[in-house]
């Protein structure tokens, strides 16, 4: 399958620098739907509706607004907002190696590849290789869409992958989740011990599946093998497509400048 | 941070960036922009004189995103002649009028480089002075079945007694002008008209034309967009830059230069650099002239 390339740059790090393109590395399983009109199926379009006055708002009249209370908002344009935006990176520079261990996977946001481009291919395998054995990846500061992000290069069964980490500011404190309340029994604590060692597997994700996704393609397999889809109407039809006369003159003609062609 | 203020006919305006690549793959500059519409304004001037402008902005280059903005920016200088006209939604906006040099090149200093205009005149919105099909190639297709598309509609319009004038988009197609100037036109007789000879067009040319906007239609083959004789949109002005990795211009072509291009063969031949845009217009003046005032009746209404 040929993969879309989101971006491309080089990554680099001292004095090797590798040109590669970045993919994505999910395919969002979940099933989509588009809205449709019950009565003529068009498609539908959503707009932007002002509850005050009532009607739709044209795009040239919409702006942003950072919310400050009830009601209040400091507005800001797009000009003001490219101004703070960070230039689009070219490259991918790794400034620090980390033990992959000791990352909360808590940090870890969307996961993507890195392909490599002409010439990068073997700078590519032995940066794979290496990272591989030493079980480390590569910290960077990368700019993708106008957000700086913080990612992480690691190595995965012969490719370069690279996963955007939240920052820490992003993570919610977790201590005030975990109970102070009772006294946990020794009893207690090995039966669940034991419990778990006879729940133990290797992590195998293949033989989960997402079994409404699964249902959801059934059915509409089904429907479509019983009855025809349905059609949006076309713009422009062939029948009414104009004044008769206007018609029955435009074919005249035409049928004249086939003749003389 | 350059900054230039020079005077037009007494105006002062105050000109900044000038060393920006605006199409960095030619070193083209916010410099040679202002000098190519410089150059220009006296062809351009009488398509842009009255009607409303929308604006295509590109701040960063031609590579970089880009805005496109009707209504006239509010800090424009005093001197700037304005109308007010209706917007997509029926509300009412300012919007330039680009009716003098000064303007042209103020309007060009905000590195808008494509001047969009409607087919009508700001104070007389609903009545179109042309007419205009606008071909459009779809994936697979180029500007060669543009060129035969628009060769038959010369054909075809010109047994209606209708003149005609094309000029390449400067993108990838082709726009074909009938001249109307006539206060009896509404954009309900253009579109009825226009998407008329376009449905004719696809039922006689199924393999080369479609009237219909949808993409399946559309690969291998050249749309039709009658739709664009609609007082809500605009059209690319005749002389404007266009927004491509070189700065080519939408420029006009005379049929006997449109059917050798054809026979040519090379899609690449048909576009015009800035450079030959200004060549071109110095040596054979306005080719698209009689748009402001031929006057014809589109028959059979």
């Amino acid at each position: 399958m040929a993969m879309q390339g989101i971006w491309s740059g080089t990554i680099s790090f001292s004095l090797v620098a590798i040109p590669v393109q970045l993919v994505k590395a999910i395919v969002p399983g979940r099933v989509s739907f588009r809205l449709l009109h019950s009565e003529d199926y068009s498609p539908l379009a959503r707009r932007m509706f002002c509850p005050e006055q009532e009607r739709m708002v044209p795009a040239d009249e919409i702006i942003r607004g950072y919310e400050i209370g009830p009601d209040r908002y400091i507005p800001i344009t797009d000009e003001e907002l490219a101004s703070v935006s960070p230039e689009r990176s070219r490259t991918i520079e790794i400034v620090e190696f980390i033990d992959m261990n000791e990352v909360d996977p808590i940090y870890f946001d969307h996961p993507y590849y890195l392909v490599p481009l002409k010439g990068g291919e073997k700078a590519y395998r032995l940066l794979v290789e290496v990272m591989r054995r030493t079980n480390k990846a590569g910290l960077a500061k990368f700019v993708l869409a106008e957000r700086e992000y913080l990612v992480a290069v690691k190595s995965t069964e012969g490719a370069l992958a690279l996963t955007t980490l939240h920052y820490s500011e992003e993570i919610l404190p977790d201590e005030d989740i975990s109970p102070r309340e009772g006294k946990i029994e020794a009893v207690e604590k090995s039966r669940i011990k034991k419990s778990i060692r006879q729940m133990m597997a290797d992590f195998n994700p293949g033989k989960y599946a997402d079994a409404r996704r699964e249902k959801v393609m059934a059915l509409l397999k089904q429907k479509a093998k019983e009855k025809a889809p349905v059609e949006a109407p076309a713009i422009a039809e062939e029948e009414g497509a104009g004044p008769a006369d206007l018609i029955a003159a435009l074919e005249e003609i035409m049928r004249q400048v086939k003749q003389n062609r | 941070m350059s900054r230039k203020v020079v005077e037009i006919a007494g105006r002062r305006l105050s000109l900044s960036n000038l060393e920006k690549d605006l199409y960095p793959s030619h070193g083209f500059t916010k410099a040679h922009v202002l000098e190519y519409y410089r150059r220009i304004a006296a062809f351009i001037l009488p398509h842009l004189h009255d009607r409303a402008l929308t604006l295509k902005r590109y701040p960063d280059g031609v590579a970089q995103a880009f805005f496109f903005e009707k209504r006239c920016p509010s800090h424009r200088p005093a001197w700037t002649e304005t109308a007010e006209v209706r917007g997509d939604d029926g509300e009412r906006l300012t919007a330039c009028l680009v009716n003098d040099l000064e303007t042209l090149l103020w309007v060009a200093n905000l590195a808008s480089l494509e001047l969009h205009v409607p087919l009508a005149r700001a104070a007389s919105p609903e009545t179109p002075d042309a007419m205009v099909f606008d071909l459009d190639p779809g994936e697979q297709a180029d500007i060669l079945d543009c060129a035969r598309v628009a060769l038959i509609l010369r054909d075809l319009l010109s047994r209606l007694r209708l003149a005609s004038y094309a000029k390449t988009s400067g993108q990838k197609g082709l726009h074909v002008y009938v001249p109307l100037n006539r206060q009896e036109t509404t954009f309900a007789d253009t579109k009825t008209f226009s998407r008329a000879v376009a449905v004719i067009m696809q039922k006689n040319y199924p393999e080369l034309v479609t009237a219909k906007m949808a993409k399946e239609y559309r690969k291998g083959r050249v749309f039709i967009n009658w739709s664009q004789n609609d007082s809500a949109k605009t059209m690319v002005c005749v002389y404007s830059l266009r927004a491509r990795e070189k700065p080519v211009v939408s420029f006009p072509l005379e049929w006997g230069e449109l059917e050798s291009l054809a026979g040519l063969g090379d899609p690449e031949r048909f576009q015009v650099i800035h450079s030959e845009a200004v060549r071109r217009a110095e040596e054979k003046g306005d080719l698209f002239r009689e748009m402001l005032v031929k006057q014809q009746k589109l028959p059979h209404l």
